[in-house]
């Protein structure tokens, strides 16, 4: 459950405003999804820890300038998204020199859970869509808007994404 | 589909809680240097104001108002006999100087130049150039504030310039990922995409072209060979264990020593292998140089300056005592001096040999409140 509209305002008034336990609501609040949803991508927790915090990161710089007015998820979301997208098709053009924290590799998510091992069969971009239209919730419109994608393309990412799915559905 | 979102927030994630807290430290303290937030408008002035008042009457009545009164005459005076300005540097070469003005440039003679706007200056190699950051920008200048070169990075931090009479390299932090770009402005990479880097200086190693160390989010020492993106142990992991609350990394000049300070400990590295060849307890130090030439490290923190060999196990030396802050240590390139920002005495020090004490005041009225020495740089 996410926050309410009204705490999550509050929340960004009081961060702008110098308050770091609003700060830290807005952080609490948001991060558990942030970071699921970058590891879901990219599957690789490092990685996933990286992509969420610079998130937040990016966040803190921009603060000042963050309309209040607006949700503050969506922005989060399209940032770790998108930086998720990158890293996992870096991560596959790139032979890997493996070094330290990145030499054991983790383990598989979910355990014996087989959607997670279908989920990690997908192309990168499949599994955004996945994880924005089935974790985070966004209508194929917003996810559209979010990665900046036609709305067609969101759908049939969808249906292929679903229908390699199913079995582990 | 609603099944599909259960499983999916189900679905093990791995140390979710860990990096939950690792990032909030890091974000925590990238909020505490964002600067400080725009002023509400309230009227409170007259009540800070009456509230101030108060305070330094019940500090003027009280015994331990009166002691709190003296030590802050005590740091006040600092060294007496000081001279009134730097008139010239006690030992050759040239010195950085960080201030919230921005960085200056110190000749031997004691002429200055502030490269106005600009921050976190570093040498380059032999002394031609400096680098610097502003916010989103990263840019190689000329002594006289002259820009060769610059890069647009979000948020860019820590700029170390390295390398050789052939090529050179400068390392730096954009956000918290590691970045390197040649010395000439071209090729900036994310240095082989390895984990993300805690808000601390990476550190070149010297001798070595292009070998390079920093400290991860997690507090981990990594040691890489930029070029080649490889190990830099032969194949051996490259990582060490974790430490909490990494502040500073820095190289002894023969490269067989790294030191990592932290709140709480002095880590010493080798090159043998990742594991620490010591740690020692040492609380609270806010920054340490490398004396030229040897493995003896000097640091600061509240009330002392310390010179620690760190291939003994003798206690530190206490080389100046005082109360307050001591905000930079520097040696000179010849070991001679070593240079001490005394922030509270309004003073720079200037440590030579036999305990002998040179000291220059005024310095928030020449360079501007909180300049501290940063580096000191090539003779002639």
């Amino acid at each position: 459950m996410g926050p309410s509209g009204r705490d999550e305002r509050a929340w960004v008034r009081g961060a702008q405003a110098g308050s770091a336990s609003d700060l830290e609501a807005l952080f609490r609040a948001h991060w558990p999804r942030a970071y699921r949803a970058a590891y879901l991508v990219v599957h690789d927790a490092a990685a996933a820890e990286d992509i969420a915090q610079e998130a937040f990161l990016a966040a803190i710089r921009a603060l000042d300038r963050f309309d209040r007015r607006r949700p503050f998820g969506p922005w989060l979301h399209r940032i770790v998204v998108n930086r998720a997208i990158d890293w996992a098709r870096a991560r596959a053009l790139r032979a890997e020199a493996e070094l330290g924290e990145h030499g054991v590799p983790d383990r598989e998510p979910g355990g014996a859970d087989g959607l997670a091992r279908a989920i990690a069969a997908l192309p990168p971009d499949h599994r955004a869509v996945v994880v924005l239209r089935h974790l985070l919730e966004y209508t194929p419109g917003e996810i559209a808007e979010l990665l900046e994608l036609p709305r067609g393309t969101v759908n049939s990412r969808l249906r292929r994404a679903l229908d390699a799915l199913k079995e582990s559905v | 589909m609603r099944e599909l979102r259960t499983r999916l927030e189900r679905l093990e994630v791995p140390e979710e809680h860990e990096a939950r807290e690792r990032a909030w430290q890091l974000v925590a303290r990238a909020y505490a240097e964002r600067g400080p937030a725009p002023r509400p408008r309230r009227r409170v002035a007259p009540l800070l104001a009456f509230a101030a008042a108060l305070a330094v009457v019940a500090a003027v009545l009280s015994p331990p108002g009166r002691a709190v009164l003296d030590t802050v005459r005590d740091r006040i005076t600092g060294v007496q006999g000081a001279e009134p300005a730097l008139f010239d540097l006690p030992a050759d070469g040239r010195l950085v100087v960080d201030s919230p003005r921005g960085p200056w440039i110190v000749q031997a003679d004691g002429s200055r130049r502030l490269l106005a706007g600009w921050r976190e200056a570093a040498w380059s190699p032999f002394g031609r150039f400096v680098v610097a950051a502003r916010a989103n920008e990263l840019a190689a200048l000329e002594t006289d504030g002259t820009v060769r070169w610059s890069l647009a990075r979000p948020d860019v931090r820590f700029p170390r310039w390295h390398g050789d009479a052939s090529h050179t390299a400068i390392a730096y932090l954009t956000g918290s990922r590691l970045h390197v770009v040649l010395g000439d402005g071209t090729r900036d990479i994310d240095a082989c995409g390895l984990p993300a880097a805690a808000r601390v200086a990476p550190a070149w190693r010297p001798g070595a072209r292009f070998v390079l160390a920093y400290v991860t989010t997690r507090g981990r020492v990594s040691i890489f060979d930029v070029a080649h993106c490889s190990s830099f142990y032969g194949g051996r992991p490259v990582i060490s264990a974790p430490f909490r609350d990494p502040r500073l990394l820095l190289w002894s000049d023969d490269g067989e020593r790294l030191l990592l300070v932290t709140d709480e400990q002095l880590v010493v590295l080798g090159t043998e292998s990742a594991a620490p060849l010591a740690v020692r307890t040492l609380r609270d130090v806010t920054a340490a140089a490398f004396e030229p030439g040897t493995h003896r490290v000097a640091l600061a923190r509240e009330g002392e300056v310390l010179v620690l060999d760190l291939d003994g196990r003798q206690a530190p030396e206490v080389v100046f005592a005082g109360p307050g802050r001591f905000g930079s240590v520097v040696w000179s390139p010849d070991g001679s001096r070593l240079a001490v920002a005394w922030d509270d005495a309004d003073q720079w020090l200037f440590l030579g040999p036999g305990g002998r004490v040179e000291a220059v005041a005024g310095i928030r009225e020449q360079f501007g409140r909180f300049a501290r020495p940063v580096a000191w740089c090539c003779p002639g």
